[in-house]
């Protein structure tokens, strides 16, 4: 047995140590508590399971209200909006973060705490977690508004068993997929591809901008720049939609119009779809046996992409924002959250518990070349490429139009030129309306 | 002394003229509080636009351009649209239905109330517990109404996930919904009806069909008429059925005005926008409601 030999030093430091320690647990434990306002979503089980390692390490005390998607946006906004807000931490997703940080609502984390500092490894999502309120942008040189909590973006699902069965190769491009979903296409029993079609709060958009991006187009001209001419229907954005609906028709699902993320979840896991682009929170549901009839058959890789571009998943994340309007104790203890939630250790441990990291220290572990975790390796490549599709607070308006002109294109209520000449003329009017630098192309044909 | 007394009969009547407001006024107040100044909120922000800034709201006008963004609104139109068509056949349906039922519980001697009950029992089960029950009753692996296709060989249909049928679903499930309502209206005004009527038809030896087109149908017109606006209001207002089957989709197919009204206020923020849309909404179900009133008049007046 390996004696230890403590000496008077080593000793020393060690109370030390423990004392700290201790210190900071009774610190900890005097925080008041906190409540988060958060969606129920795939995700949401690792999240609680996160929050309540947090309590029992250091005997804090965080509620969580959870609501739908659409419910949470709004009990936020109700909240930010009152005198003396309910909610200290608002998990915010990439849809309306801008929303609450140019409407003045969150405040900036070292606003709070000069002296807090985000980890080096933790990913800052196409920047979005700073905001530059006098120029309106989100760049390093604004205020730390906001801590990653869910880093979503897409990733393609495929089938490994059935890619090895027919000896297909993992798709990087479009066309590849497109060849391995007609290939695997066998309906009623086997779908080639599902997608997400549903018109929703942010659903069947969502599903549509690795397409988008993915083939060299985009919505505004460059956003980064505040050029927001729209360039939603050029010849791009016209190649992706009718890839989008020529795969649906030809290779996909007959009701992808009204499929949203739990029914194109569904149909993986109960083995009737070849490939679905889904958000990566869905991986702990593929080899969840009691959930899924294709245990450990499911591989994933980056959203395809056509030549010469790379994979262009779009942000699809949630940060977390500590409200202007709740008393100071409170945005501490929100701060002291945050700062527990950032490091290596607690990343490891949520990615354990389902979640998906924000900190590349966690895909750098040994547990990212375990099986289960086969999904980190694609994760860590996509997310160098990961698109922030909105930077400004209407972008609620711009979703709305992309949600109903794309969800009636593959329902088949209009073509896709009809669809993207209309939802470019609607996207223009709307920032022209906020005043935004703006102008539109000429009209498909 | 004629003079005085009508002096004083003048002078009381003034008296009872004023009490009878002051009586009136506490509950006026209350309706003018509660009812009216909402209304007329909801109109002065239909021509403000509402923008957020260091946590403060700002207003500035917009005069008519809300109203006038109405027509262009490709949702706004194809909610109108839906909406007049579910009102439509939900409500013929409910009042055939109803209709229907009533009549036949109110020939029945023995076990009525049993009846009753079974009947008015789909008004009492809660929107989100009817909207979970169609759901697994239209769900093309295991709903109760596929299985009963396949019986027949036919199915299985995504009822709810087609732009074909999905419209139509949503509206049986209003008329089940629904339905009991008009039963209910239309089972008291059938117990009223005077029976000496019934009887001299009887005597004349008019069969139950003659009975029915000209005895009973137009006795029973003004209850007809007050139930058809009850439910055409109730049926232009459905939300809750849509939000929880569809979604309002696929497309637009199932896009109804509330539910416009909901995305536009609500989801996207556009609070003076969707003020002008709910202003016209209530315009439209008000001028239902008059139509329905007028019609009711012409009728009295008429007999």
């Amino acid at each position: 047995m390996k004696s230890i030999i403590l000496n008077r030093r080593a000793a020393l430091g060690a109370g030390a140590m423990l004392a700290l320690g201790a210190y900071s647990a009774r610190a900890q434990s005097k925080l008041p508590p906190i409540t988060i306002v958060i969606n129920q979503s795939p995700w949401f089980a690792s999240f609680r399971q996160t929050v309540e390692l947090y309590e029992k390490e250091t005997g804090a005390k965080v509620n969580l209200d959870v609501n739908p998607f659409a419910g949470s946006l709004e009990k936020q906004r109700n909240s930010v909006r009152a005198a003396s807000g309910q909610y200290d931490v608002l998990i915010m997703n990439s849809g309306w973060f801008a929303e609450m940080y140019a409407g003045g609502f969150v405040e900036a984390i070292t606003d709070i705490d000069p002296g807090f500092k985000l980890d080096k490894d933790v990913y800052t999502l196409g920047d979005t977690v700073y905001y530059d309120p006098a120029k309106k942008v989100m760049t390093p040189a604004g205020k730390l508004m906001s801590m990653p909590i869910s880093p979503l973006i897409p990733l393609l699902y495929y089938r490994g068993d059935l890619y090895k069965r027919d000896g297909l190769k993992t798709p990087e491009t479009f066309a590849e997929l497109e060849a391995n979903a007609r290939k695997l296409h066998s309906p009623p029993k086997m779908f080639g591809i599902v997608q997400r079609g549903a018109r929703g709060p942010h659903t069947v958009a969502y599903d549509f901008y690795p397409y988008l991006y993915g083939h060299g187009g985009g919505i505004f001209k460059d956003q980064a720049a505040a050029d927001y001419s729209v360039t939603l229907n050029d010849e791009k954005g016209r190649a992706a939609l009718d890839y989008y609906i020529r795969l649906a028709r030809e290779a996909g699902h007959p009701k992808t119009a009204a499929f949203d993320q739990t029914e194109v979840i569904q149909q993986m896991v109960t083995g009737q779809a070849g490939h679905i682009m889904m958000v990566i929170a869905a991986w702990s549901q593929m080899d969840d046996p009691t959930k899924s009839a294709v245990v450990d058959k499911v591989e994933f890789a980056p959203t395809p992409h056509v030549a010469g571009v790379p994979t262009s998943p779009g942000l699809g994340h949630w940060l977390g924002g500590i409200s202007k309007n709740v008393p100071d104790d409170r945005k501490r203890a929100a701060v002291e959250f945050f700062r527990w939630f950032q490091t290596a250790q607690a990343q490891t441990a949520s990615a354990k518990l389902g979640a998906i990291p924000i900190s590349a220290a966690a895909y750098r572990d040994p547990i990212s070349e375990e099986r289960r975790f086969r999904w980190m390796k694609p994760m860590a490549d996509s997310l160098k490429h990961a698109v922030n599709i909105y930077q400004f607070p209407e972008a609620s308006e711009v979703i709305a139009i992309l949600e109903l002109g794309l969800n009636r294109a593959i329902a088949g209520e209009i073509t896709s030129v009809a669809a993207l000449n209309g939802m470019a003329d609607e996207i223009h009017a709307v920032m022209a309306k906020h005043n935004y630098k703006t102008g539109k192309a000429a009209p498909l044909k | 002394m004629t003079d005085a007394v009508s002096a004083g009969g003048g002078e009381s009547a003034r008296e009872d003229a004023v009490w009878r407001w002051l009586m009136l006024a506490p509950a006026g107040l209350l309706l003018a509080l509660f009812s009216v100044l909402p209304v007329v909120n909801l109109f002065a922000l239909s021509f403000l636009n509402i923008t957020w800034k260091d946590g403060r709201s700002t207003m500035s006008a917009a005069g008519l351009a809300h109203y006038l963004a109405l027509p262009a609104d490709n949702l706004f139109r194809a909610g109108l649209a839906n909406t007049l068509v579910f009102a439509l056949f939900a409500v013929l349906g409910q009042l055939l239905l109803g209709f229907f039922l009533a009549l036949l519980t109110s020939r029945i001697r023995r076990g009525a109330i049993l009846y009753r009950t079974i009947f008015i029992l789909p008004i009492l089960i809660p929107g989100i517990v009817i909207g979970a029950i169609w759901k697994l009753m239209y769900n093309p692996d295991f709903g109760l109404i596929n299985q009963t296709f396949g019986l027949v060989g036919l199915g299985p249909f995504d009822w709810l996930k087609s732009a074909d049928t999905a419209l139509m679903s949503v509206i049986i499930v209003d008329v089940w919904h629904w339905t009991p309502f008009c039963f209910l209206l239309f089972l008291a005004g059938l117990e009223s009806l005077p029976q000496d009527v019934y009887e001299a038809a009887e005597l004349d030896g008019a069969t139950w069909l003659q009975e029915l087109l000209y005895v009973t149908l137009p006795m029973m017109a003004p209850t007809i008429l007050v139930t058809m606006a009850f439910r055409l209001i109730v049926a232009f207002k459905v939300f809750d059925e849509v939000y929880l089957l569809t979604s309002g989709g696929p497309g637009t197919s199932t896009e109804v005005i509330s539910f416009t009204i909901y995305q536009r206020f609500f989801t996207e923020d556009r609070a003076g926008y969707g003020s002008a849309m709910s202003v016209v909404v209530i315009f439209i179900t008000a001028l239902l409601l008059v139509l329905a009133l007028a019609a009711r008049r012409r009728r009295e007046s008429a007999t």
